[in-house]
């Protein structure tokens, strides 16, 4: 029973005991508290792991002075269901569906991250058209995560109450009705094969996309118009949380976080993949790199992503879904050697790093996952501010826990 | 944002071009440089020198290695392996540093003052296969709990019973 109650003679757990030791080697130095051998102002308080604006089970050790935040431990692993060793058990195939469960959010990107590392390690190409698929459901994938992400950081602040949030998940919607119904799941999609996906568009769907990729720049003008304006938004987001160009090249923040500070770090156009060279639109970046950048850059994503669908659409060719026999994307053995492929995620740069024997099952495979890198940046990002802020920085890192402790 | 070079690609250099450069600066201390298309250069480097080269290899004029991507660590049998993958921006390159680590004693340097973001990749590399980075600042289990016990993702790894008190 002990191990599920909290008793007085309970131990606190790693995390906290540093917490506590930092506390003192600070007072040690002379930078503690104002008052000699006292721990005058310093509270260690654990947020989460289920706290609502965690977005998930992640827990934050903060120690607090008053309410300045002194020092941040975040303390991950909660949702970790050993992904990674589940690997050495099924084959390159029967992993597929695993990849949705990574990061929920955005589980169709992840499929494409791990079928292109397979099909770069045994030489299968996708046809023309799957390519073309795999970036429209991809796109979308992407702008149902950023209606996410923008709907429930702005919950999180609270100057509208739910309001926004309610908005995007009703339009995010229309997004998961149309994967629903090219793949069969409304999240869970186990849709990319190796050298193509499951199943061709289903008829009429491309004029049903067209449609909801026509109604899609008004939503977004109408949630911008929500709170771009509204004093206590822009109070709460602008000058918050600025991560520095340096803190990009330190700790590898890739995606919107990046960009947000005025770098122009987008895999699909500094390693293009699949059919991304062949199209048009712009790599969004901010100047600031505040919280309220990376919400903008998010915005401004969601619409470049409409024109890439729109221009997906219309360049859609005919032909076959899938290359090779019909047997083929189901025994892939792919020779020895190993290798990783980068993707742009809509959090940043997901990836596989996949070692392998020459055997049905990937010997070794590993996640490079986004949120798990931006999230290192946290206990520096947090220092001197307000605890109130750590829920807006955490809400604009948009964190998926799911993809962090795999 | 001085030094750093944060437009992407403004080196414009072929892969045999770099591998060429490795080659010249780092005779001796990179084994086995292959490129591997399109744009990854991988090479093998002993443990003892790996401080060094990552440090010559973020200071290097032309290529500036600066942002550790991932570290992956691998059980390959009758060795451990630590794999550094690292991106240069000036070049839009990247370079995957294959570290060889004895299973008898599972020991590497950190490269944590070179690259800051390899501290929780580190940590996650001790947790899952038991590599102990020297010199690490906080080289705590990440993903699993504080008390477990064993790296799960070494090959020999067998459950045991005290990890599932409850079931």
């Amino acid at each position: 029973m002990s191990d599920f109650f909290l008793t007085a003679e309970a131990e606190p757990d790693e995390a906290v005991k540093l917490a506590l030791r930092r506390i003192d080697e600070a007072q040690a130095a002379g930078q503690g508290s104002d008052v000699e051998g006292l721990r005058l102002n310093e509270v260690v308080v654990n947020m989460g792991p289920q706290h609502p604006s965690t977005h998930g089970v992640l827990r934050l050790v903060v120690t607090l002075d008053g309410e300045l935040i002194k020092d941040v431990i975040p303390v991950v692993g909660y949702l970790h269901r050993c992904k990674e060793k589940l690997a050495e058990k099924r084959t390159y195939f029967q992993y597929i569906p695993i990849l949705d469960r990574t990061e929920y959010v955005a589980g169709m990107n992840c499929e494409w991250a791990y079928v292109m590392t397979v099909e770069k390690l045994t030489g299968i190409r996708p046809t023309r058209r799957a390519e073309f698929i795999r970036v429209i459901v991809g796109e979308l994938s992407r702008i149902a995560s950023h209606l996410v992400a923008v709907g429930t950081f702005t919950a999180d602040l609270a100057p509208l109450g739910t309001a926004m949030a309610f908005y995007t998940f009703r339009d995010r919607e229309l997004i998961l009705d149309l994967l629903e119904e090219v793949s069969g799941g409304r999240m869970m999609y186990n849709y990319l094969r190796f050298g193509g996906v499951r199943y061709d568009l289903p008829s009429g769907w491309v004029e049903q996309c067209r449609d909801v990729m026509k109604r899609m720049p008004k939503l977004i003008d109408e949630y911008a118009s929500l709170v771009d304006d509204n004093a206590i938004f822009l109070q709460r987001t602008v000058g918050k949380g600025v991560i520095s160009q340096q803190d990009v090249v330190d700790y590898g923040i890739t995606g919107p976080n990046a960009r947000a500070s005025g770098v122009e770090l987008d895999l699909r156009r500094t390693r293009p993949y699949s059919v991304y060279p062949e199209l048009d639109f712009e790599v969004c970046t901010a100047q600031h790199g505040d919280v309220f950048d990376r919400y903008r850059v998010r915005m401004d994503e969601m619409r470049q992503s409409v024109r890439i669908i729109e221009q997906c659409l219309d360049m859609l060719p005919r032909g076959p879904v899938q290359s090779g026999s019909l047997r083929a994307p189901y025994v892939v053995t792919p020779p020895p050697g190993s290798c990783y492929v980068g993707q742009e995620n809509p959090r940043g740069e997901y990836g596989t790093y996949i070692v392998s024997d020459g055997s049905r099952y990937p010997y070794r495979l590993k996640y490079r996952d986004p949120c798990f890198c931006n999230l290192q940046l946290f206990p520096k990002l947090l220092r001197g501010n307000k605890i109130a802020d750590a829920v807006s920085i955490s809400g604009s890192m948009d964190l998926v826990l799911g993809g962090i402790d795999r | 944002m001085s030094g750093v070079g944060l437009e992407v690609g403004t080196l414009k250099v072929t892969m045999d071009e770099i591998a060429a450069d490795l080659a010249r600066d780092f005779a001796g201390d990179l084994e086995d440089v292959r490129i591997q298309e399109p744009d990854t250069i991988v090479a093998r480097l002993a443990r003892e020198k790996l401080k060094d080269v990552a440090r010559r290899l973020k200071a290097h004029e032309d290529l500036a290695y600066e942002t550790l991507n991932f570290v992956a660590a691998v059980d390959l049998g009758a060795q451990l392996e630590s794999v550094y993958h690292v991106y240069s921006w000036r070049t839009n390159t990247w370079i995957e540093l294959h570290v060889p680590v004895p299973r008898a004693k599972a020991e590497v340097d950190t490269v944590t003052d070179v690259w800051p973001a390899a501290d929780w990749h580190e940590r996650e590399a001790w947790d899952m296969m038991g590599i102990r980075y020297l010199g690490h600042p906080d080289l705590r289990r990440i993903l699993l709990k504080d008390d477990f016990v064993g790296h799960p993702l070494r090959k020999d790894y067998v459950d045991l019973a005290e990890n599932h008190p409850h079931v």
